[in-house]
Order: structure tokens, then C-alpha cells, then sequence
């Protein structure tokens, strides 16, 4: 049922739609939009971390030559606007929280008068105590950030499902440890930008690289106080997302104020700095505290979790990626009684958002350490004990969270045997190790209103070829080409012949757009729902057409069919040009919509929160040097359950997308901050993993199938990224005995606990 | 105060008006109208703006566009000729070398610039001279095949290439191998 080779379309590589544009220099991104009389907008930014602002005087930049807006919060309707908390204004409305928050800002003819302008802003500031450390920032002496928020604290989570206190008691072994992540930036190449136009008729147009197109609509309209259809947002070619443009900043906000003022269009991209400083909102940095109690057997017992979470200064997605941090890892393995507690707090930072994985990693590089260090504990091997734990067919969490389809235990199989576990334990070499981790991830996530789905129109062109409108819109995993290629397969058409629109507000119907690893599952069943009801069409004019029952027909390859009597067929496009051009002719055009079988969790954050769950495991080889503590990966495998593969060398870049973002997470990516500020915002010092620096990747995917999915397909996106820094973590230890708890793992840390274990002995 | 310039661009001539201090990327972007090369880090570490100049891989982002006068500049828009993709260019699609493709132009003006030195470097030395542009995306692996398919003469001419996906297809399953350990 799984197998490629029964699809005429799906499990195919093709040119990936908009491949030729990309690699022609043609493909247009934000920075690439000019319009006549555009202007270039710069953003001024608060130099402290906390302070009250007393005035702002911008009469001398307003006199400049070539400035045509200056811009303040007066130029705002100071309505707070945030996905989950409206706490966050395009401009500082009376203080600025965090350095490199948006204070004011100029439109001018070019980039030195407008940066120019901005040195002529005075902003008279009244510097206030702040507070950069979450736990600190809970003491009750701490300054407050938003005053109405008692002790700092955004969100508190407390689940407890079963007896925890009775499991633990009934636990053979209990371990505890406590595990601290850091902010990570996602570093897409292309920075945060927007072109925004205000029309004479009141009408908004912005151009911007977003990953979440009708959201950016939703709180832009918020935020500029008028409806939403007088906000159109038109997707550029996106470069690189990873949750960092799904817009919970401010950039395109400040763009389509100046526009407003200046009436002009007005473009702002985000220096490398400024994505830095107040940009693509970094993953939240979690510190997590874990028991677990295991039987003697190695089954999971009991496990009790408290997270603190840094939210920085506003609320973006963290409210909802804590909860994920807190609730999510429970659908990996087989628990009955578990109890999470979470605080989300305010600091004087950027505010933390969603980044591949949104709350995932930190969980997992704590839990999944946890198991490795409870196998050891009992002296199990950890294989063993994944996949006595594995989630299964039928598994439901504690949470709520019902899994149909599940291939961990065969992902935890193939891993095995990719890294060649038993092979090189049999066999140890001197400052080599192995380690091990699985992971689960969901397919969409139902968060934002009580709807996790997709829609999609289909229209046919008078050659037959299909059009697919969607708004979902591409950032690169290939999702464009995935898409094509369902509907080519429903349609019974080749991959030549659909192509699919870009995402515009106005002309497609409301799409959530691409986080949650949802677009191949959710946006891929609402296009085959809309191809299913074209083909519906089309055989019905068909079967006019060739004499026939509309149940007697099949399509294939362009063609219609009378099942058993081929010889009786007509094209597709003979069968679109015969319903249109006649009387009372209509086009040939159909939507389809999905509604993932999924719940808002309830207020004890019980509820089934996405409508598949995709899972992997995953499996390490390091060497490690112990004159230096340098970390070399040598091999690292990957098995990863994503149902049916519908485009390989999209599937497969996910993977390694995933697996790189997760190694540089795990060993080498962490920004320097002093009193809130990034000392080192620029890619020379915020390092990113090159090629070289890669390790040999071996992965496949499991023989599995989604009933619920597109032709069997669910999620991929986020799972790789998800587990890596545990199990390089795991494999340190199993190499030279010692175990890092902060990230990233950094040779000198790792140095640090060989030379604390030599002077205890070890 | 602007100044006029003659920047020879893929073989053609552009006269432009531009203030001395202006880089080659902006000259390129905003003054001769080809937007493919594209800006990254700003400080030359990322690659996304490497162009050739007289045949050298340069950061369009630290060199100015006064100095390139009389230099032959070449850049992405000028691979493809009479609209047939570049043997680089056909290797990226077919063995998925992008996927968001902002870093792209710059990772293939930078394969061009190394194989228009030494046409048959090894795998490791790809490596090496590829690690000063930079990917979020890819993990580098299907970059590597890319540029190794030029190398090894594996570009697939004739379109779709099934013979490579179906190999493709067979070593991503893998189902044989996974049944018979399973049957263990």
C-alpha cells in the first residue's frame, strides 16, 4: 500500500516547480520587489534594554532633504497585537523592553539619508532596572516588564495525569537531572523583509517573505486598526523559514505605517544585525528539570517535568511552544502517569518564538538524555529499552493525543542497524561513542482558532492543464511541487501538467500557512479533496462526451477511459474545451477543504492536538578528542515514519536540513549576551555549520501509511531537528564518561567535565 | 557626489551613474538591473553575493563596484545561454541542490569558479572550497551531488532523468533489506 511504484506520480522526483527560477537568479524575493517611487525604510531601535521614554523629537529628521515619513507610536493606534497575548505595538508605546526594540522610524529616497535621519531622532530615554535571567526574573524583588504581569510570569502550566506520587513510589529506579537549551537564531540567509503600499482608497498592499501568509494579514489589520480585507499580503519568494518568518515581528507593521504617511510604497529589509537584534524571533531557551521513574524492566513509569521558559520580552508563539515543550514528547513513548509544570517569563530580550521543532528540542534534549541515562542506570542497551517504551498503533497519550499510524519501533530497528550499533559496541575504539534518541512530531497542530485546516481551488485551463490556488505558499521545503504532485495524481494527469499559484491574500481562500510540519498532511488533503472534485466534473462532461456512465470512467496520464473498452477515451483538455465553449458552458473549477480530525486541547490541555503523528529515531557515532574536547560526529543515521513519501528529493532535504540545524544546535551555535544585548549579531561569530563540517548521513524512510493523509502521507518537516543534541549528548558520554547539560556542547565544556572527572578519579 | 562607470556584466556593457563608495552588489542589484546575486551576512562571510571578477570568486558585498571597472563581472543571469540551464545549473535541479534558493546564484557562481580552475577536483576538495558559502537549508549533502554530478559527468541531459530517480526510489525504501532483518 505504501510502495511508490503503484503511484503514477508520487514517489517521484520531477523538477521541483519553481526549480528553474531558483537557479536562474530569477526567482523574485522581497528584496528583489522595486515599485515606482518606492522609498527605503530604516528602523530606529532602543540602545537599552528597559527604559521609559520621555519624549521622542524627530523634528530635526523631519526637516532633512530626501526624508518624506518619520514615524512614532503618535503615527500608531497603540493597539497591542500578539498571536496569543496582545502585548507587543509596531512602535514603543511610553517604554522599550528589550534592545533593538522599534522606537521610531524614517522613510527616505535612499539608505544614507535615511539613515541619517535616524541619528537626528531624540529620544529622551529614562534608563529602568532589567532583568535578562527568567528564573530571576520570577524573584519577587525582580523589575516588572509589563506591569500587570505578576512576578513576570506570562503563562504557568500544571498537567498532572494519574498518580504521579503513587507511580514514583511504584518506580524501580528514579532518575533526576536538570538540562538548560539556549536561544537559537534561524539564520535563514535571507532576512526578514517587506514592501508595503498604501493606496488612495485605504487599501494596504504588502509584498513580504512570510511563511504564514493570512496570519501576517490578521495582525497587520490588528495592528493598523482596519479590516482585513484592506489588508492584501502577497507572498516573494521565501529565503529559508524555520518559523522565523511566521511574523511575529514587527518589520512589515513598521513598513505599512511609513507607507500610510509618506504615500509612497516603502521598503524595509532587516540588516543581518537587526535580524539579530529584533528579527526572526529565536527558539526559546528552556531550563528543565526531570525525574523519571523506571521499572527494572526498563518500562516507564513515572515522569515529572518543570520547565522555565524565557519569553523575552513580548509574546509570540512561545505560550504555545512551552506547552509543546511540556506535553508533546508524551506521544513518543507509552506513559500513564506523568505530571508537567511550565512557566513562561518575561526577560529584557528579544522576544523567543518558534524555530523548527517549536518547544520540541529542549524537551527531548532532556528526556531523551533522561532514557539514556536510566539504560545505563539499569544496564540496558537503549535500543532495547526505545523500543519496549515505543509509542504503537493506538497509542493515545495522557494528553489526549491518539496515534493512528506508528512505525517508531521499525524506525528504531533500521536505526540500529544504519549506525551499525551492535557491530561497533562489540568492538569499542578509544574515544569513540554511540548514542540513540527517538522523536515525535505532529502533522499541523490545531492552535489558532478551533480549525487546523487547508482549502484549495482548482481550476482547468481550456489545454487541460490544472491550476491550483493556494494560499499556504512555498519557503523552500518544496511544498509547491508536493502539492502538484498530488494533484496530478488524483487528477490522473502528468506533473507537467499542473502548476500551482503563488499565495496572495486576495485571491486565494484562507490558509494557515507553513508551521507545525501541516502543509504535506493538512494542505495536501484539502488539493486532493479539490482534485477529487474536478475529476468529479470533468467525468461528468466526459461521460456526455463518450456516451457512457460517469462511474465507468478512469483518468490516466491526460486521458478519460471507459473502464474495459480503453479504446473509447478523450484528453482532458478536449473534455474542458467541450463543458466550456457551448451553451450555458461554465469552466471547469472546483475547491476542496480539510479539517484535520484534531481538538482544541481543553483547559486542563487534554485533547487530541493534531490529526497524525509523524516519528523517528535517530543514532550517532563521535569521536572526541580528550586533549581538547573537539566533538567530531563521524556518522549519524536517521529513520523518520513520514507515512508515503510523495516527493523524495524534497522529503529527503528536510532530513538533512533538519539534521544540520540540529547539529549546529547541539555543538556550536549560541550568541554571546551581555545585559540583553548580542555581542556577536553578524555570521562571523554566530557560526553555522559549512560543508565541511558535515558528518556521513545515512537515512531512510519507513515502510508506512497514514489513513488519514494524502495518499497515506503525514508530516516530516520539524522531526529530524527535534532529538539531535540528546543523542550527540548520549554519544559524548558513551565515549569518554562525561555528560554536558547546557548547550550548545562546546569543546571547552566538554574539556571542563573531562578534567572535573580526572580530579574526582573517573 | 556620482560618477559614471562602464561595468562589463556577462559580457555586456552597462553605463551606469553611481557614488564612488557604492558596492558591486548594489551596482549589480539596484543600478544594472540583475537582482540573482543577493545579499546575506553583508560581511562577506556567507557567500550568497559570490560573483566572478576576471575570473575570481568575489564577495559582491565587500568589493566596490568602481573598482571592477574594466573587469569582467560575471554572475548567475549569465550561466543559462539561449535559455539552456548550465550543466551546474541542471545539477542543482535534478539533484535538489536548493530548496529556499536565496543562497543558490552564490553556490553555483562558486562551484563555476572552481571548475573553471580544476574540472576535476575530488569530493574533498568540493568540500573545502565550498564551505565559504554558506546554507541553511540543504545540510549541504544534495549541494555536494550537485556539483559531483558535474564533475562526473552524471548531469542527466535528457530531462527528467528517470534512471536516477528510480535509483532514487529503490535505495530510499530499502524494504528488502528492512524485511530480511526483521524476518530474523
Amino acid at each position: 500500500m505504501s510502495k511508490a511504484e503503484n503511484y503514477a506520480v508520487l514517489g517521484r522526483n520531477f523538477d521541483r516547480f519553481e526549480g528553474h527560477d531558483k537557479v536562474t537568479g530569477s526567482a523574485a524575493y522581497v528584496a528583489d520587489v522595486f515599485l515606482p517611487g518606492m522609498l527605503t525604510g530604516r528602523i530606529l531601535r532602543s540602545p537599552l534594554p528597559h527604559a521609559r521614554i520621555r519624549n521622542i523629537d524627530t523634528s530635526r529628521a523631519e526637516k532633512l532633504r530626501g526624508v518624506k515619513a518619520v514615524v512614532t507610536a503618535e503615527d500608531t493606534i497603540k493597539k497591542g497585537w500578539g498571536v496569543f497575548f496582545p502585548d507587543q505595538y509596531p512602535l514603543s508605546v511610553g517604554k522599550a523592553r528589550y534592545v533593538g526594540e522599534e522606537v521610531a522610524a524614517v522613510a527616505a529616497i535612499d539608505r544614507d539619508t535615511a539613515e541619517e535621519a535616524l541619528e537626528l531622532i531624540d529620544v529622551d530615554w529614562e534608563e529602568l532596572p532589567a532583568v535578562f535571567d527568567a528564573a530571576e526574573a520570577m524573584e519577587p524583588d525582580a523589575p516588572l516588564i509589563h506591569e500587570e504581569k505578576e512576578n513576570n510570569i506570562a503563562l504557568t502550566i500544571d498537567v498532572v495525569r494519574g498518580d504521579i506520587d503513587a507511580a514514583f513510589k511504584d518506580s524501580d529506579l528514579v532518575v533526576e537531572d536538570t538540562f538548560e537549551s539556549v536561544p537559537q537564531w534561524h539564520s535563514a540567509i535571507e532576512t526578514i523583509g517587506s514592501v508595503a503600499d498604501y493606496s488612495a482608497n485605504g487599501k494596504y498592499t504588502v509584498y513580504m517573505n512570510t511563511q504564514t501568509l493570512f496570519m501576517a494579514r490578521m495582525r497587520l489589520a490588528t495592528a493598523l486598526g482596519v479590516r482585513e480585507a484592506d489588508v492584501r499580503v502577497i507572498q516573494t519568494a521565501v529565503g529559508g523559514g524555520f518559523g522565523g518568518k511566521s511574523c511575529d515581528d514587527n518589520n512589515a507593521m513598521v513598513a505599512a505605517i511609513l507607507a500610510r504617511k509618506a504615500r509612497r510604497p516603502v521598503k524595509i529589509i532587516n540588516t543581518r544585525e537587526e535580524e539579530f537584534l529584533a528579527g526572526s524571533r529565536p527558539r526559546v531557551n528552556m531550563k528543565v528539570w526531570v525525574r523519571m521513574g523506571f521499572k527494572s524492566d526498563g518500562r516507564i513509569r513515572a515522569k515529572h517535568m518543570r520547565i522555565i521558559a524565557d519569553n523575552g520580552a513580548y509574546s509570540g508563539k512561545a505560550p504555545a511552544i512551552t506547552g509543546v515543550a511540556a506535553l508533546r514528547h508524551d506521544t513518543c513513548y507509552k506513559y500513564s502517569d506523568v505530571r508537567s509544570e511550565a512557566y513562561l517569563v518575561y526577560t529584557n530580550k528579544i522576544p523567543t518564538g518558534a524555530f523548527r521543532g517549536f518547544g520540541n528540542p529542549s524537551a527531548e534534549f532532556s528526556v531523551e538524555q533522561m532514557m539514556d541515562i536510566a539504560a545505563d542506570e539499569l544496564g540496558m542497551d537503549p535500543f532495547e529499552m526505545a523500543r519496549l517504551n515505543a509509542a504503537e498503533e493506538g497509542y493515545v497519550s495522557p494528553h489526549g493525543n491518539r496515534v493512528i499510524s506508528c512505525e517508531l519501533r521499525q524506525c528504531i530497528d533500521r536505526t540500529e542497524r544504519m549506525i551499525g550499533w551492535k557491530e561497533k559496541r562489540a568492538e569499542r575504539k578509544p574515544n569513540r561513542g554511540l548514542g540513540m534518541g527517538c522523536t515525535v512530531h505532529v502533522s499541523g497542530k490545531r492552535h489558532f482558532g478551533d480549525y487546523d485546516g487547508s482549502s484549495a481551488t482548482i481550476k482547468m485551463n481550456e489545454d487541460g492543464k490544472a491550476f491550483i490556488l493556494s494560499g499556504e505558499g512555498e519557503t523552500g521545503q518544496g511544498h509547491w511541487t508536493a502539492m502538484c504532485q498530488i494533484a496530478a495524481e488524483e487528477l490522473g494527469v502528468p506533473f507537467s501538467d499542473v502548476a500551482i499559484s503563488e499565495a496572495d491574500t486576495d485571491l486565494t481562500t484562507f490558509c494557515l500557512g507553513n508551521y507545525a510540519s501541516r502543509l504535506t498532511y493538512v494542505a495536501g488533503n484539502a488539493v486532493k479533496n479539490a482534485a477529487t472534485a474536478v475529476k468529479e466534473i470533468l467525468h461528468e462532461t466526459a461521460a456526455e462526451m463518450l456516451e457512457c456512465d460517469p462511474g465507468d470512467l478512469v483518468s490516466r496520464d491526460g486521458f478519460i477511459f471507459v473502464k474495459g473498452a480503453e479504446q473509447r477515451s478523450i484528453s482532458v483538455a478536449d473534455v474542458v474545451r467541450g463543458r466550456q465553449f457551448r451553451r450555458g458552458g461554465a469552466p471547469v473549477v472546483a475547491s476542496g477543504s480539510f479539517d484535520a480530525d484534531s481538538v482544541s486541547q481543553d483547559a486542563l490541555r487534554y485533547g487530541n492536538e493534531s490529526g497524525a503523528y509523524n516519528f523517528g529515531a535517530q543514532a550517532a557515532e563521535v569521536e572526541v578528542d580528550p586533549d581538547t574536547g573537539h566533538v567530531k560526529v563521524i556518522q549519524y543515521a536517521v529513520a523518520s515514519d513520514c507515512g508515503t513519501v510523495i516527493y523524495p528529493i524534497g522529503a529527503e532535504g528536510q532530513v538533512e536540513g533538519s539534521i544540520a540545524q540540529g547539529l549546529g544546535y547541539a555543538l556550536i551555535e549560541g550568541i554571546r549576551m551581555e545585559e540583553g544585548r548580542p555581542v556577536n549579531p553578524n555570521f562571523s561569530d554566530y557560526r553555522l555549520a559549512s560543508m565541511r563540517d558535515m558528518p556521513d548521513l545515512v537515512h531512510e524512510f519507513a515502510d508506512s501509511y497514514e489513513p488519514t493523509g494524502p495518499f497515506g502521507a503525514k508530516g516530516l518537516g520539524e522531526l529530524g531537528m527535534d532529538p539531535v543534541a540528546a543523542i550527540i549528548s548520549n554519544a559524548i558520554y558513551d565515549a569518554v564518561g562525561v555528560r554536558i547539560r547546557t548547550l550548545p556542547i562546546t569543546a571547552e565544556k566538554v574539556l571542563r567535565a573531562l578534567q572535573e572527572k580526572k580530579k574526582n578519579g573517573g | 557626489m556620482k560618477r559614471e562607470l562602464v561595468l562589463n556584466v556577462n559580457g555586456e556593457e552597462h553605463d551606469i551613474e553611481i557614488e564612488p563608495n557604492r558596492l558591486l552588489l548594489e551596482a549589480l542589484r539596484e543600478d544594472v538591473g540583475l537582482t540573482g546575486t543577493k545579499e546575506g551576512c553583508s560581511i562577506g562571510v556567507c557567500g550568497a553575493c559570490s560573483v566572478i571578477v576576471d575570473g575570481r570568486l568575489v564577495s559582491a558585498c565587500l568589493t566596490l563596484a568602481a573598482a571592477c571597472e574594466g573587469k569582467k563581472i560575471e554572475t548567475i543571469e549569465g550561466l543559462a545561454q539561449d535559455g539552456e540551464l548550465h550543466p551546474l545549473q541542471r545539477a542543482f535541479v535534478q539533484y535538489g541542490g536548493f530548496q529556499c534558493g536565496i543562497c543558490t546564484p552564490g553556490q553555483i557562481m562558486a562551484a563555476k569558479a572552481l571548475l573553471d580552475h580544476n574540472p576535476n577536483p575530488t569530493a574533498d576538495q568540493v568540500k573545502e572550497w565550498m564551505s565559504a558559502n554558506l546554507c541553511r537549508c540543504t545540510g549541504y549533502y544534495k549541494i555536494l551531488e550537485s556539483v559531483m554530478a558535474v564533475v562526473e559527468g552524471k548531469v542527466d541531459e535528457g530531462g527528467q532523468g528517470e534512471a536516477v530517480r528510480e535509483a532514487r526510489i529503490q535505495s530510499l525504501y530499502k524494504s528488502d533489506t528492512y524485511k530480511s532483518d526483521a524476518s530474523d
